[in-house]
């Protein structure tokens, strides 16, 4: 369950302060994001099968926490995001086996680690190969903030009483595949019972609103303004200047 | 939760697209991407005409990409000339992006353009309609920093347009640089994060004029050419062309047959030259002394 | 240089060059001085007349066909005289007529607009 941060610090400054609830907090974030890219990377650069992957990634966080690897995060050296791969690359040549497992508090506490819903896309993926694992990896870090987005911006909706409002975005823009055509405004209109004005003027609230809270997010797992930047970019896809 | 592809591609399209509510435009549709930020085609409601929007792309409230977006529309709207886009409005939108309203232009690009212009001159004379506005910006001391094929557009008419004036700086302005720019048409100065003046502009333009003259089919060069490509490209700044005037002047003088000053022609080429710059008249001596030649010949 | 001045000097010049080549005909060697005499002011009357043409209408095809028409006149008028050689001699007066032609008006400076 994800939990609003008090302030838009960065994760890796609340990770590195004493406030041992705001630790906990920065670290169950930093996870929610980066462990389905981990359990990804694992499975497609070291070969490992399902349950050694799903063992390594959660020894993965164990260790983030227990050997302070955040406090050697240098940013000016390299992005987060990178530097937690390369740390990825270490564990997995060093052969920690499951048995290994350390079971230590104090850091993540609960991790609702859904591995199947990954397992089955990484095995379906595998096969493809145009991507390498370092674009997966990046990929499912893309697919996991905005995932928290979204969840984030519907506890928002919830608590602000804007229950409409996260549920015309659904609609629109999570609900159907690629190939089924959007609702139009009308049919949302009626189908929530609302004006088909009243749908547009939600629409865009909702779009500015998620737009605000992904990037705020963004903010707490960067470090500088110039990494928020360039990961803004990898976020949304956008070419850097030419 | 876990997104779909669908879904995700859906998020960050969305997250992209500006928010114009209650804004005097409504988004037609992306155009594509400049130096630092995205441009789309709105529809100005009030005055119910076309326009481009350039917008920070990416969207947050930091502000040295937003001052940036919004210094480059004040040096466009300060500088009118039918080679610059005239800026109509600027500010902030609704979700706090900065952005820009200017002309659409309609037209293609450089690359496109010289497709179909396949001789010397006709790309020459292109050539010099793009040192116009850049000229006129350093007049008005402006340096545009960024000139490269496509930042250059040609429109319907064969008008040329300078874009992108994103990293534009005053003349005035003394500050070391910070190395921005296209490489291989950035001066070394400039790629250096060195002081700029209107020489690397200079530079840009000759940097500019190769590319021209290499797409295919690219036409031949002569001597005179390359000498001066190669003085408007020069690695030191004090042996380049002193201003973009100079340079639009010799490459006029080679299109007029005339000696360039960035070239010391041998007495043969020298000769080359005249004749063909005066091939009528040489051909008109020539049937005259043959006509006369091959009577004293018949009458032998 | 104006038109007419420049019609001048370029149908005189080349009326004197087109006079020595006579030299290359042996029975003509004798009387040299009088054709080449001749021809210089045959070229100097037509590039004057050339030059006024091409100043009064501002045309380049039109003063190449006056050029190359007048050369040919005068060219006939010079073989009418010899009786003999009508095309060898017409035929280059031709050219030369048309080479004044282009001259006068490629090279000529414009008549300036006359002061208001």
């Amino acid at each position: 369950m994800t939990r609003f941060p008090d302030t838009r610090g960065s994760l890796v400054a609340a990770v590195k302060s004493g406030d041992g609830e705001a630790r906990a907090r920065a670290l169950e974030t930093l996870a929610e994001a980066y462990w389905k890219p981990v359990y990804t990377y694992v499975r497609l650069k070291a070969g490992r099968e399902h349950d050694e992957a799903a063992d390594l990634t959660q020894e993965f966080f164990a260790r983030l926490v227990e050997k302070e690897w955040l406090e050697r995060f240098d940013p000016s050296k390299a992005r987060l995001r990178t530097y937690l791969r390369v740390l990825v690359d270490g564990l997995v040549a060093n052969e920690w086996k499951a048995r290994n497992r350390l079971k230590r508090g104090g850091g993540i506490s609960v991790l609702s680690l859904d591995f199947e819903t990954v397992r089955r896309e990484v095995e379906e993926r595998s096969g493809e190969g145009e991507l390498s694992p370092e674009d997966f990896f990046e990929k499912e870090w893309v697919r996991s903030v905005f995932s928290m987005a979204v969840e984030r911006f519907d506890e928002r909706c919830t608590a602000d009483g804007h229950a409409l409002r996260f549920a015309l975005f659904s609609a629109y823009d999570l609900e159907g595949d690629a190939a089924v055509e959007r609702p139009r405004y009308e049919d949302l209109a009626r189908r929530f019972e609302t004006s088909a004005v009243d749908v547009t003027n939600q629409l865009a609230a909702a779009r500015r609103d998620f737009r605000r809270i992904l990037l705020d997010l963004l903010r707490e797992l960067t470090v500088s303004d110039a990494e928020f930047r360039a990961e803004a970019r990898a976020l949304l896809g956008v070419e850097p200047p030419a | 939760m876990r997104l779909k592809d669908a879904a995700l591609d859906r998020l960050r399209d969305a997250v992209r697209t500006p928010d114009l509510s209650g804004t005097r435009y409504r988004l037609v549709g992306p155009i594509g991407r400049g130096g630092m930020g995205a441009v789309f085609e709105v529809e100005d409601e009030v005055l119910k005409r076309r326009l481009a929007v350039k917008v920070v792309e990416v969207p947050f409230d930091g502000e040295s990409p937003a001052e940036a977006l919004l210094s480059e529309a004040r040096v466009l709207a300060r500088l009118e000339h039918p080679g610059l886009v005239p800026v109509h409005d600027a500010g902030r939108l609704p979700d706090g992006r900065a952005f820009y309203a200017m002309k659409l232009v309609q037209g293609e690009r450089l690359d496109a353009a010289l497709a179909r212009l396949t001789t010397l001159p006709e790309r020459l004379r292109l050539f010099l309609r793009v040192c116009e506005p850049v000229a006129f910006a350093h007049a008005n001391g402006v340096i545009h920093r960024d000139l490269k094929p496509s930042n250059v557009m040609v429109g319907p008419f064969g008008e040329v347009l300078v874009l992108d004036w994103g990293l534009a700086r005053s003349l005035e302005a003394r500050e070391l640089g910070d190395a921005s720019g296209t490489p291989g048409f950035m001066a070394p100065e400039q790629a250096a994060a060195g002081p700029v003046d209107a020489r690397a502009d200079v530079y840009g333009l000759g940097a500019l004029l190769d590319a021209m003259l290499r797409v295919a089919p690219a036409p031949p060069r002569p001597k005179a050419l390359v000498a001066i490509v190669a003085r408007a490209t020069a690695a030191e700044r004090d042996e380049r062309y002193p201003d973009v005037l100079a340079l639009a002047a010799d490459v006029t003088r080679l299109l007029d047959g005339e000696r360039v000053e960035a070239h010391a022609e041998g007495p043969l080429e020298r000769a080359g030259r005249l004749v063909r710059r005066h091939r009528v008249a040489v051909g008109l001596v020539a049937a005259y002394l043959l006509t006369r030649g091959l009577f004293i010949l018949l009458r032998r | 240089m104006n038109k007419v001045l420049l019609g001048l000097l370029v149908g005189a010049g080349l009326g004197a060059l087109d006079g020595l080549t006579a030299w290359f005909t042996p029975e003509a060697r004798s009387e040299i001085a009088g054709i080449v005499m001749g021809s210089t002011f045959k070229g100097l009357v037509a590039g004057v007349l050339i030059g006024l043409f091409a100043r009064k209408v501002e045309s380049m095809p039109a003063t190449l066909i006056f050029g190359t028409a007048l050369g040919l006149l005068f060219a006939y008028f010079i073989a009418r005289m010899q009786g003999k050689y009508y095309f060898e001699i017409m035929l280059p007066g031709a050219i030369v007529g048309l080479l004044t032609g282009y001259a006068t008006a490629r090279y000529g400076r414009r008549a300036r607009p006359a002061e208001a």
